[in-house]
């Protein structure tokens, strides 16, 4: 009879990333059938800490066991020594866009091949099926991954690792681009599969999550244990964030600077997102803060992207008061893709977003008016970086964040459109931004924010629109109880 | 590298920028960043070839080498602009001898290879630019509007024009195609030639405008991320366009150059010479993967590459050698400049 031991011991763990000691020294344990939380601000090291665990990015020192396997750690690669006992999904998913949702769940997996090694496409269609069943999920197996929407990649990428039959699972962020509706299916299986004995570490910023799913919680802060194997029970929102955070923090609340009969700055009429879709009529006037809302594909990022300017409505007109657009500065859904360019420093990518106004004589640009500029933008936006010439690349992703606002700034508009304005952002990052936001709206700037976090609506938001199949089907506007948002939200899934 | 975690409120980004990075990593960073890493590689040569070759640092040899190189100076230039946004164009070889060519059989007379159309003399600098400048946009369009992958469109055109030399010139090369088209080409300042003038103000023009005009940064941008560049409010077809035409323009300034020296339009004008572009781009810094690169480095790419053939056409070295060595040193380079370039530039942290 063997004594009932951690499925995963890692002692003494350390990890340098040039100058950057990610993580100093950490312990970390995880029980057979639990479902242990990592919490940390970003660039607390929970990445590097679960990297190290499943071999991605090796550790540098220490010792790590995963069920039978034990061994010490020298930065040389172990991952496939441990590959069939861990499973890793990261942050982004990691899809093959050109193959087919089959092909990449059951890639390198034995079970969808014969004794010859050769794969079975019956076998792996009729996996694949029932696994759509059991997710609830409208997806065919020949569907390209290419093709899918951004919540349904992440689950499939979940769904690949969950399906491997491996007994611990690393889930980083998943919930990050799920709707409500994915979330309660992912969680409906992973507590599942943890009632079979299966193993997760579990990290997210969304502390609500970790509540409804977590048993233990792990806290890191600058790359060391503040607090270890917590059970959830005895914690609540505001010592975690206050661990995570090493001060006292409080929640902000929203403020409202709406002038009530101000003209709009920016008016909607009769918009179609889609042909054949109902008409759609908004207006954004000065001070105030708007959130989209609404299912993933409900169409809340389009309706966005057409009143920033940046995409042609299928009919209907955008227009400001006396015409013309006024100026809209655009924070993008994802800034690794299309929010800043990290191989340029923080200076050009601030820079980018006022090219015109910067330069002078014959296109030029004046070195003089762009120091006070991104000066001025950086401080506003509390940009810290090494120096204004450090790639944007090297920066945490609350920085990076902040340096997209900068760049949004740079043109003095009188919109800003943020599209999931603080998604991958730590805690102490998401407030200043909400207070950059809200210092905004009382200069008179008519704010748009995306958004799927209710906790960040609530934050923010002066009216909040419910956005479902390319319509707008409620609207709250300004004393809206928590309660009601979370319905509304839910109501529309 | 450094990455700041929990550094209390209000403070703003310059006040790092004291503590953040020792001096000698900043200096070393701006080194490689700015396109000098091959100098001192470059001075090496230079020293080892004033030993090797007594000739080699006189006044003379050093003008040879620099015409000798303004054409592919040009034509990397022009590559450079395409390749900042992470696209390159292999027609430019085509254009260095087709614009030209083109421009000759419009300007003489039918007896000796033209068309018969006779333009007038002045008109040859315009047929040959205003043609390479449309071939350029022409490669933006494939590329932009039609939507094709610039190698194969690029290489498709490649082949097109050089059947097309060959077919608008009957497969003559045609002499003295007429003094304005050559005298850029041919002309001296001062015992200098007028080509190495054309090449280092064109080069500092758009060393300037890469640097420090908005076009330049919106090239960088898209290079870098274009989706960033096109919600940072830069209109990323119409540079597209241009990056293309600026290309093709300075192809065939590069061709009438070569048309210059030679006195003639030649059919095999410029052949291999995008290879010898690519090259010097390389070595010179320029990613192919495009939103790096300058103009200094690229002018470092072309002179070692024109230094390594002067040198050892001097040392009297057999022609056969004299092509697999560049190749070595081609390899070599850009060894040098990747490695260079990775260790200024750090490695990326994960969170």
């Amino acid at each position: 009879m063997e004594q009932i031991r951690p499925i995963v011991e890692m002692r003494g763990i350390s990890k340098t990333f040039g100058s950057t000691r990610a993580l100093r020294d950490v312990d970390f344990t995880l029980e057979e059938g639990e479902i242990h939380a990592l919490l940390g601000r970003n660039g607390a090291g929970k990445s590097t800490l679960v990297s190290a665990m499943s071999g991605y990015t090796p550790a540098d020192t220490g010792t790590i066991r995963i069920a039978s396997t034990e061994f010490n750690v020298d930065g040389s690669s172990y991952a496939a020594r441990i590959r069939g006992d861990i499973a890793h999904v990261q942050q982004t998913p990691q899809m093959f866009d050109l193959l087919s949702v089959a092909e990449n769940l059951f890639l390198e997996n034995d079970l969808v091949r014969n004794r010859w090694g050769m794969v079975s496409y019956t076998r792996m269609i009729e996996k694949t099926e029932k696994l759509m069943r059991d997710w609830n999920m409208d997806i065919a197996p020949s569907d390209l991954a290419g093709e899918l929407g951004a919540g349904q990649r992440q689950l499939l990428e979940i769904m690949k690792a969950l399906s491997r039959g491996v007994p611990v699972i690393i889930l980083d962020e998943p919930t990050a681009a799920l709707s409500n509706a994915e979330k309660r299916v992912l969680f409906d299986q992973v507590k599942l599969l943890k009632t079979a004995g299966v193993s997760f570490v579990y990290i997210s910023h969304h502390l609500d999550e970790i509540f409804e799913i977590a048993d233990t919680v792990t806290i890191l802060r600058d790359g060391q244990v503040v607090k270890s194997r917590a059970s959830v029970e005895g914690l609540d929102t505001e010592t975690l964030a206050n661990l995570m955070m090493g001060e006292k923090t409080t929640r902000s609340a929203r403020e409202d600077h709406t002038f009530g009969d101000a003209a709009p700055l920016l008016s909607a009429r009769q918009v179609q997102l889609k042909p054949d879709r109902p008409k759609i009529d908004i207006d954004v006037r000065p001070g105030e803060i708007i959130a989209l809302a609404g299912p993933v594909g409900s169409g809340k990022e389009d309706l966005a992207m057409v009143l920033a300017g940046q995409q042609a409505p299928a009919s209907g007109q955008v227009s400001g008061p006396n015409g013309a657009l006024p100026t809209i500065g655009l924070v993008p859904t994802d800034r690794h893709a299309s929010g800043y360019v990290g191989i340029l420093g923080v200076r050009e990518n601030v820079a980018l977003g006022g090219l015109e106004v910067l330069s002078g004589n014959f296109g030029f640009i004046s070195k003089a008016k762009e120091d006070s500029l991104v000066n001025r933008l950086t401080r506003q936006t509390d940009v810290i970086a090494s120096s204004l010439d450090q790639a944007v690349s090297q920066l945490s992703g609350g920085n990076q964040q902040k340096v997209v606002f900068a760049r949004a700034l740079c043109r003095d508009p009188q919109i800003i459109v943020a599209l999931s304005p603080t998604r991958g952002v730590d805690v102490g990052a998401k407030e200043q931004l909400y207070a950059l936001l809200r210092d905004l709206a009382s200069k008179g700037l008519g704010v748009i924010v995306v958004s799927d976090e209710e906790d960040e609506i609530s934050q923010l938001a002066n009216r909040v629109v419910i956005v479902f199949e390319d319509r707008i089907v409620d609207e709250m506007v300004g004393d809206y109880r928590m309660e009601d948002l979370i319905l509304h939200m839910e109501g529309a899934t | 590298m450094t990455m700041e975690i929990g550094v209390p409120e209000g403070h703003g980004g310059k006040k790092m920028a004291a503590d953040g990075q020792s001096a000698l990593a900043r200096f070393g960073h701006g080194f490689v960043a700015g396109g000098w890493t091959m100098y001192p590689v470059l001075l090496l040569l230079i020293i080892v070839g004033a030993f090797i070759a007594p000739r080699f640092l006189s006044f003379i040899n050093i003008i040879n080498i620099l015409e000798q190189v303004s054409v592919l100076g040009l034509t990397t230039i022009g590559l450079t602009f395409v390749l900042l946004i992470g696209r390159l164009d292999l027609s430019l070889e085509g254009v260095v001898g087709f614009a030209p060519m083109l421009a000759a059989v419009m300007l003489v007379p039918a007896a000796a290879g033209g068309f018969g159309v006779e333009l007038p003399q002045w008109m040859g600098l315009i047929v040959a630019l205003g043609c390479a400048g449309l071939i350029g946009l022409f490669n933006g369009f494939l590329v932009v509007k039609v939507g094709l992958n610039p190698f194969i469109s690029t290489l498709g055109l490649l082949v097109l024009l050089r059947g097309g030399i060959l077919i608008i010139s009957n497969g003559r090369s045609i002499y003295s195609p007429g003094e304005s088209l050559t005298w850029l080409g041919s002309a001296q300042i001062a015992g200098i030639p007028m080509a190495v003038f054309v090449f280092l103000i064109v080069a500092t023009v758009v060393g300037l405008v890469l640097k420090y005009h908005r076009y330049g940064r919106a090239l960088y941008a898209i290079g870098g991320n274009e989706d960033a560049a096109r919600a940072a409010g830069i209109n990323v077809d119409r540079m597209i366009w241009s990056a293309f035409f600026f290309a093709g323009l300075l192809a065939g300034l590069a061709g009438i150059l070569l048309t210059g020296r030679l006195d003639s339009a030649v059919t095999t004008q410029g052949q291999g010479i995008i290879f010898s572009a690519f090259a010097a781009a390389v070595i010179g810094g320029v990613s192919l993967g495009g939103g790096r690169g300058t103009i200094v480095g690229v002018v470092s790419g072309v002179l070692l590459i024109g230094v390594i053939n002067n040198l050892l056409t001097l040392a009297q070295v057999p022609s056969f050698y004299v092509q697999a060595s560049t190749g070595a040193v081609i390899i070599i380079a850009a060894i040098l400049t990747t490695v260079a370039s990775r260790r200024s530039g750090g490695v990326k942290t994960r969170t």
